[in-house]
């Protein structure tokens, strides 16, 4: 069959689009203020609706070939380097989410970041992500990804920092780069021995799955070699235990910008790298038992955390990671379909709590979420979008988190039923912290914040289009025979959804206990909210603490590399540094000793002269007499 | 050299030898320059009797002549002329002394070393300098070595003339 | 009776060497050149006499380097005098000019 390519041929414009908003406001944004964004905003709508058409495209047309141009980019004697792209179901679902986003962080930047001075230069690097996001999206091959990979990574340390006054911003501007960069060096030591070892030395996503489609091609250890490097890159793009730590921290950036990169897209990087290079996991199952025990670990661990935080951002960042394992344990346990659809369906609903967030510290200009409090009758939007994001994260149907929480669940209990309680706990978890941060926000009475008031329709509009997302966006898969939609255009075949009437039972009824036990501590007050931290104050303090992680990060990873760093300092001052100044000690000594010869005295000159002499006699006559 | 019989020649050159050595060495280590000069004519005299022994009559007398009467004589008036207290200052270059005193005796035992190791042949043809020592060097020197003889005689006007020039005093 | 001849030239002439290095008066160091050249011409002599073949050019050349050294030393004591004048000094270690 024919592919159906009106729109999809001319898909490379979709990341061009941002690219071009990017240059201009690089090039003429001095200056810049309500045009700077207009031209932001004008190229991520450009993208969105390329988007939109391929993605309709692909829908209409889904169990068509996938369309793919590359073209050589490097020749090297007989080898070839391809570079193009491919429009496949799952980069045109990931382009739509991208898009969709990005055009909606833009429109709501524009009111949230109304007063900064540097306003064109944030739209400039939110162009410039969304175009390299755009482009891992649509990369044919894994070289061009990890280039657009790097490249969000860059993004991400230029907007963490982007408030670079402050030293916090500084830092964790740095951390989520180092940290990231040590995930890179597993993918890049990954796509090195993928090099060596393709047939042709093909790096194309197509010929991956063709080569790791079959058995025998490349050996079983080096196949789960190859998995484990490329899910330890995509660990550290997904904040993945251990290389989690960044993500809390990058929080420091602005609002808008958590919700794009470190929420909806970037971070799902890693679940989508996962996802496209699926077959390389498919033939080991030590790779896929790691993914899927690291990410249930990651998910029940990032919940407790999040349970005791006090930052709405980082309630909400601890959230992200948390969601993220789960993607990771429905890729672990087979389910293509479910961690894409949950990859999906949270780029929305998270979004959409960040936004919510950023606009709730708006108005109130703190992100303790104690000094919150009674904001639900002054900003009701916000309020009713955020609920709604907040159920849809805590599993209540029919919102989509619901839906895309079930597929996973549903798998999980099918292969690995321990992995299946990790996940109902987390999910018990999450409803919790939740429930604290929402009835502590928006209920109750108004906190030490004092006034608030609605934001601008610039900001709510999108929380609103979010929340329509949030809602509904489960809808797509549905875990009836024949409601599978999302599964079987993805995978070309519907996932099975089996014991699923007790899944659905159980996670709602989990949900729910959560909720209302969150309601009976803070708002009803049944049970006293330091109930836990008064007769175990040493399990409060862990979890604030983060599990001291980034203490022992600290006292390893710093300590011992400052140690060494301070040991090489010391060698190059003393060893390399005492050489030369012993060469040039010994010049200068050599100089000294030439003035001294050369102190104009007649006498000095005919010792000098004797000296020579004597050395002369013994260097040609010496040899005779001994 | 000490299984040669105790020849005439051999004590009076241990005689002689003595005393130019300790002539030199008092020449050095002497203060009062006066009583350096006199060393030193100490030393000339050993030599001319040195040559004596060598049956260089005519040297000898040249020796006794120039160096023990008219170079310590000019040494003297060099030392007047410049100097007045006359008197030879406290050594103040201890590095260099020591230097050269080991470069000195390195280059002696150098020598020395080279002396003895080397087999000296004896003399292939009878000695011919003769009785009359003088005539035969006035022969040679007004025949065979006219020519350098002429040139130093030209160096010596011109060093006469050229001596006198320097130490004159500046002319108003 | 050469190398007595012949060592007895080598402390001679070490002598005078060791004394042109080290006296800072000018006058002594130009004696103790002197000192060298008759090391030499006691050499010269010797050989006249005890060399291989045996003649009296060695005699000859030491009556040259005798007049020569009385040029020298009637010059070297001529120009100490002129330099004493400019000066005021025979200490050698204070002529220095050809550091500069």
């Amino acid at each position: 069959m024919e592919p159906v390519t009106v729109y999809s041929q001319y898909a490379w414009l979709i990341p061009v689009f941002p690219l071009v908003s990017f240059i201009v406001l690089t090039a003429f944004g001095r200056g810049m203020r309500s045009a700077g964004m207009l031209i932001g905003m004008l190229g991520s709508l450009a993208a969105l609706v390329l988007s939109v058409l391929v993605l309709l495209e692909r829908m209409t047309n889904g169990d068509s070939p996938e369309y793919n141009y590359s073209f050589d980019w490097i020749t090297i004697g007989d080898f070839q380097l391809n570079a193009g792209y491919d429009v496949t179901n799952l980069s045109a679902l990931m382009l739509f989410v991208v898009s969709v986003v990005a055009f909606l962080v833009n429109l709501y930047s524009a009111g949230y970041l109304k007063e900064d001075e540097r306003i064109t230069v944030f739209f400039g690097y939110v162009a410039l992500f969304t175009f390299s996001m755009l482009g891992l999206v649509l990369s044919d091959n894994l070289l061009t990804l990890y280039m657009f990979w790097e490249l969000v990574g860059v993004c991400s340390f230029l907007l963490v920092g982007f408030w670079y006054t402050k030293p916090e911003a500084r830092a964790a501007a740095k951390k989520a780069f180092i940290v990231t960069r040590v995930g890179d060096v597993g993918l890049l030591i990954a796509v090195l021995l993928l090099f060596w070892y393709m047939p042709e030395h093909d790096l194309s996503f197509a010929a991956i799955e063709n080569v790791f489609g079959q058995t025998g091609t490349i050996a079983q250890g080096i196949t789960t070699l190859i998995a484990i490097l490329i899910f330890v890159g995509a660990a550290g793009k997904s904040g993945q235990f251990p290389l989690h730590v960044w993500l809390p921290d990058a929080m420091e950036g602005p609002t808008p910008i958590s919700a794009l990169i470190h929420a909806a897209t970037m971070v799902a990087a890693g679940v989508f790298l996962v996802a496209r290079t699926y077959s390389i996991f498919e033939a080991s199952q030590a790779a896929m038992d790691t993914v899927a025990y690291v990410g249930a670990f990651t998910a029940l661990f990032a919940a407790t955390i999040g349970l005791v935080q006090n930052d709405i951002k980082r309630i909400l960042a601890y959230s992200t990671v948390s969601q993220l394992g789960y993607m990771m344990l429905a890729l672990g346990v087979g389910s293509l379909s479910g961690g894409i659809f949950h990859l999906f369906t949270h780029a929305f609903f998270k979004a959409l709590l960040f936004l919510g967030a950023g606009s709730v510290i708006h108005a109130v200009h703190t992100q303790n979420i104690h000094e919150m409090g009674g904001l639900g009758r002054q900003m009701k939007i916000t309020a009713w979008t955020f609920g709604i994001g907040a159920l849809a994260l805590t599993g209540i149907p029919p919102f989509s988190g619901f839906w895309s929480k079930d597929a996973i669940l549903a798998v999980a209990l099918d292969k690995n039923p321990f992995l299946f309680a990790v996940g109902i706990l987390t999910a018990f978890f999450t409803a919790l912290y939740m429930a604290r941060l929402y009835f502590l926000v928006f209920a109750g009475k108004s906190g030490a914040a004092g006034k608030a008031h609605e934001s601008p329709a610039v900001m709510t509009i999108p929380l609103v289009v979010l929340a329509a997302f949030a809602a509904l966006s489960g809808f797509v898969e549905l875990p009836w025979a024949g409601m599978g939609r999302l599964g079987a255009w993805l995978t070309g075949e519907e996932a099975a959804h089996s014991g699923s009437g007790l899944v659905l039972v159980v996670s709602t009824a989990i949900g729910l206990l959560g909720i209302y036990l969150g309601w009976l501590i803070y708002v009803k007050g049944a049970i006293p909210r330091d109930f836990i931290s008064s007769r175990a104050p040493w399990l409060v303090r862990l979890l604030e603490r983060k599990y001291y992680i980034d203490e022992l990060y600290h006292a390893v990873f710093t300590v011992g590399l400052r140690a060494s760093g301070r040991a090489l300092d010391a060698f190059d001052t003393y060893i390399v540094g005492g050489a030369v100044r012993l060469i040039s000690g010994a010049a200068v000594w050599a100089g000294r000793a030439g003035t001294r010869m050369q102190n104009g005295q007649v006498q000095t000159y005919g010792l000098w002269t004797v000296i020579g002499l004597l050395a002369l006699i013994l260097a040609i006559a010496g040899r005779r007499f001994w | 050299m000490f299984n040669v019989e105790l020849t005439g020649e051999l004590v009076a050159f241990f005689v002689l030898a003595a005393i130019m050595i300790s002539g030199a060495v008092l020449m050095l280590t002497l203060t009062k320059v006066v009583h350096m000069v006199a060393s030193l004519a100490a030393v000339f005299l050993g030599l001319a009797g040195m040559f004596v022994l060598l049956e260089a009559e005519f040297v000898a007398f040249v020796q006794v002549l120039i160096y023990a009467g008219a170079v310590s004589i000019l040494m003297i008036f060099g030392i007047m002329m410049t100097k007045h207290e006359a008197v030879q200052e406290e050594p103040v270059r201890p590095v260099q002394e020591i230097v050269s005193a080991i470069g000195a005796l390195c280059l002696f035992g150098i020598m020395f070393y080279a002396i003895r190791l080397t087999a000296f042949p004896a003399p292939s043809a009878p000695v011919t300098t003769g009785e009359d020592n003088t005539m035969e060097i006035g022969k040679l020197l007004f025949t065979q070595y006219v020519i350098p003889f002429e040139l130093v005689s030209v160096l010596l006007t011109v060093a006469f003339i050229g001596a006198i020039v320097l130490a004159k005093k500046e002319a108003e | 009776m050469l190398p007595s001849y012949l060592t007895m030239a080598a402390i001679l002439f070490c002598i005078g060497l060791y004394g042109a290095l080290t006296k800072r008066n000018a006058v002594i160091v130009l004696i103790s050149v002197e000192l060298m050249l008759n090391a030499v011409n006691l050499n010269l002599v010797a050989f006249s006499k005890y060399g291989v073949v045996p003649s009296l050019t060695g005699q000859i050349f030491s009556l040259f380097t005798i007049s020569v050294a009385a040029a020298e030393v009637a010059v070297g004591i001529a120009i100490l005098i002129a330099l004493f004048r400019a000066r005021g000094t025979i200490n050698v270690d204070e002529y220095d000019e050809m550091r500069r």
